[in-house]
């Protein structure tokens, strides 16, 4: 039984595919321009990496998530990439009951119950604050080569500047003139992070963070926003292996127990 | 001879005699509204795909909508006394007014040029776009309904009115819209100061301090409106306001019963129509409203001895605040995830679960009061949330979607305060979404498909087990 399942984002495309249940392979590639051309690469890259010699169109079942889902035409099925990240964390750590989302264009809050069922959300709406775009912009700014790295220089820092701004564009002026102030560059990055973090924070505030909360998503592989979510959440968050592929994991295993349910 | 409009005013439920009867109007308006023959293709399409045009009663509710944007464009040229009020807002001064002349033509311009030119021609971005370059510009958070007002002015689509009555009752943001349309046309405006604020646990016993306040508010604006229009309100004013959109009250409450079947007999988008229109005219159009409902109530009848629907038997049932009012597809978008729609707020508050109004009261203004006072609507938070509790029994919900406007203050900060009592009170999820009801530029599909979607399976989850 090989299935796979597919999620394209805002910024990166990811596959998981599944041998009988088993992780076989995986990979991540930038979107780029053209949605059908990042799902077709990186679906070719995870079929190589897995040692496969076949095509996407000889799978038995395929999901598709993100924003991008209902444009891959090689999918049989599509779910929303709330589902999926959901499911794939909790697959990963079955005790979850709370997930911070973060990905490159929106942040989710998730609540679970001891199945795994979904039992509340908040996503962002429009506005990029307290997403990965807002700490690549800002990245690039401050001339940190990735969002990655930002996070132990954050972690550095003694004193984290504050930053007002909801708003990505008012943030970057912000920098800017703390930049000009002479401010200490890990101060900076600290307070940026902790910018993210206090956003996401007052979207999820409807909701309950029950132990043990888990963080997932490109952004996950920032230890500076793991350590201000874990100040404003009063909560450790544990983060799987490879938290960039929950959508993708999630997307499969749905993939996988329809095709159960089909033979 | 036919003309490039007749079928689509067919579509729009018209009978071949009223649009024999009605073509110069038809061509007078349309040459202000700048539709011709090019916008017909795309007319016709997008109210098919709009709208469920299989009923008769929808397509003669599109007419209804056409005839008000009709009287509205042409009022000034046909000398008539022209009065606009916001919405939401209190109508019951509009119709007092529309009741006492019929030299007075009252309306809501900017929710006829959203279901008209928005949801018919799909022409309203233009319209907006005029607004936002007459004083309210875009990224100022500023209402939608507010720019088309002040855009079909600015184009001279509609009329410049004689009075615009301003309540700031439930909006924060109509008088001050009212006062640039003052600014800008010298519009004279009658003030209706609002009395919003409301203790918790206050509703539905509320205090009747506030309903002679606000009565002495719509009094005085009454008085205004008589020396500016130069008319006399008849004594019997309310009382024959009440007889005319009587029956479309009294039609809701048989629509409300009937959606309360499983599957509901018909989508969201056609309510809004109903909804939007009981407050929104004063004149033809609700009239029109009338005769429309009452073909539409025996076509939904027959639907749900049928067993026919909109969405599957069994769905989950949510409540909305309201529909889209020039776009449809936003709102389409929940019943598309497999939700059913049976009530929203406006349209409960009109025909679902309200109080009665005291009744002890004399003048017009109070008498106006007493009655907006149990609506819920122009009550305050409280009465908002108790009321979507009081509509889990009587429609059976699942869940609730709690949309709010980022720039509209009272909606925005109630769907908050409602997702959390709710949750807490009842048990059951609410989804607090961002849409702008009023334009839908400001509308990213894919992410208000995921909220939606996500949020419809988790309902279908809970109720599977």
């Amino acid at each position: 039984m090989l299935v796979a399942g597919i999620d394209i984002g805002a910024a990166t495309a990811k596959i998981v595919i599944l041998r009988d249940g088993e992780i076989l392979g995986y990979a991540i590639s930038p979107v780029g321009y053209d949605v059908r051309l990042a799902a077709n690469e990186v679906s070719k890259e995870a079929l190589k990496n897995s040692g496969l010699s076949i095509s996407i169109n000889d799978f038995d079942y395929i999901v598709s998530t993100g924003y991008a889902r209902e444009a891959i035409k090689f999918a049989n099925k599509t779910v929303t990439e709330i589902i999926c990240h959901a499911k794939g964390a909790h697959f990963m750590i079955p005790s979850t009951r709370f997930i911070i989302d973060m990905g490159g264009q929106d942040s989710k809050a998730i609540e679970l119950d001891l199945e795994g069922n979904i039992t509340n959300f908040a996503m962002n709406d429009k506005c990029a604050a307290g997403t990965g775009r807002f700490l690549e912009v800002m990245a690039n700014i401050l001339q940190v080569e990735s969002m990655a790295e930002m996070g132990p220089l954050a972690l550095q820092s003694k004193e984290p500047c504050h930053i007002s701004s909801t708003c990505t564009v008012f943030a970057e002026t912000e920098v800017v003139v703390l930049r000009a102030e002479g401010k200490d560059r890990k101060d900076l990055i600290a307070g940026l992070h902790k910018a993210v973090s206090s956003r996401v924070a007052a979207m999820a505030s409807n909701l309950i963070c029950r132990p043990d909360a888990v963080f997932t998503g490109g952004v996950a592989k920032n230890s500076g926003v793991k350590k201000f979510l874990e100040e404003d959440f009063k909560t450790k968050f544990l983060i799987p292996d490879e938290p960039q592929i929950m959508g993708a994991l999630g997307a499969a295993l749905i993939a996988q127990t329809k095709l159960i349910k089909q033979t | 001879m036919g003309n490039y409009y007749d079928e689509l005013f067919k579509l729009c439920g018209f009978e071949d005699e009223e649009i024999k009867k009605e073509r110069h109007r038809i061509e007078a308006s349309f040459e202000r509204l700048g539709i011709g023959p090019e916008d017909m293709d795309t007319a016709d399409s997008w109210v098919r795909q709009n709208h469920d045009v299989s009923l008769e009663g929808v397509r003669k509710l599109l007419g209804a909508w056409l005839k008000e944007l009709i009287d509205l464009v042409l009022a000034k040229d046909e000398g008539k006394k022209i009065v606009y009020f916001g919405f939401p807002a209190i109508i019951g001064p509009g119709l007092m007014l529309s009741a006492s002349s019929e030299e007075v033509f009252v309306s809501a311009p900017d929710m006829v040029l959203d279901h008209t030119m928005g949801q018919i021609f799909n022409k309203l971005t233009p319209i907006l776009e005029a607004g936002e370059t007459n004083g309210l510009p875009q990224g100022h958070a500023l209402c939608s309904l507010w720019q088309a007002k002040i855009g079909g002015i600015a184009k001279g689509m509609i009329p410049v009115p004689d009075l615009a009555l301003a309540s700031s009752y439930y909006c924060d943001m109509g008088s001050k819209a009212d006062d640039l349309v003052n600014a800008l046309y010298g519009v004279p405006i009658a003030y209706i100061d609002g009395v919003m604020d409301s203790k918790w646990g206050e509703y539905p016993k509320y205090l009747p301090e506030r309903v002679h306040y606000l009565g002495a508010q719509i009094n005085q604006a009454l008085e205004k409106a008589e020396k500016i229009l130069n008319i006399k309100i008849a004594t019997d004013a309310w009382e024959r306001s009440q007889k005319d959109s009587g029956p479309f009250r009294a039609n809701l409450v048989k629509l409300v019963e009937l959606m309360r079947a499983d599957p509901v007999p018909i989508s969201i988008c056609e309510l809004e129509l109903l909804e939007a229109l009981s407050g929104s005219s004063t004149g033809r159009g609700i009239r029109e409203g009338i005769k429309a409902m009452e073909i539409l109530l025996i076509e939904l009848e027959k639907r749900v001895k049928a067993g026919m629907g909109v969405t599957k038997k069994g769905a989950p049932r949510v409540m909305v605040r309201l529909g889209h009012t020039s776009d449809p597809r936003v709102t389409r978008l929940i019943e598309d995830v497999g939700l059913a729609v049976p009530l929203t707020f406006i349209l409960g508050s009109w025909g679902g679960v309200k109080v009665k109004p005291k009744g002890n009261y004399n003048t017009p203004g109070e008498v106006i009061a007493d009655y907006e006072m149990t609506g819920g609507y122009y009550y305050g938070t409280e009465a908002q949330i108790k009321f979507y509790e009081k509509a889990i029994e009587l429609m059976k919900l699942d869940g609730f979607i709690a949309q709010y406007l980022y720039n509209c203050r009272p909606v925005a900060t109630i769907s908050h305060a409602q997702k959390k009592y709710l949750e807490e009170k009842t048990g059951l999820p609410v989804l607090a979404l961002e849409i702008d009801n009023f334009d839908s530029r400001a509308y990213s599909a894919a992410s208000l498909r995921t909220k939606v979607e996500t949020f419809a399976e988790m309902l279908k989850a809970k109720k599977q087990h």
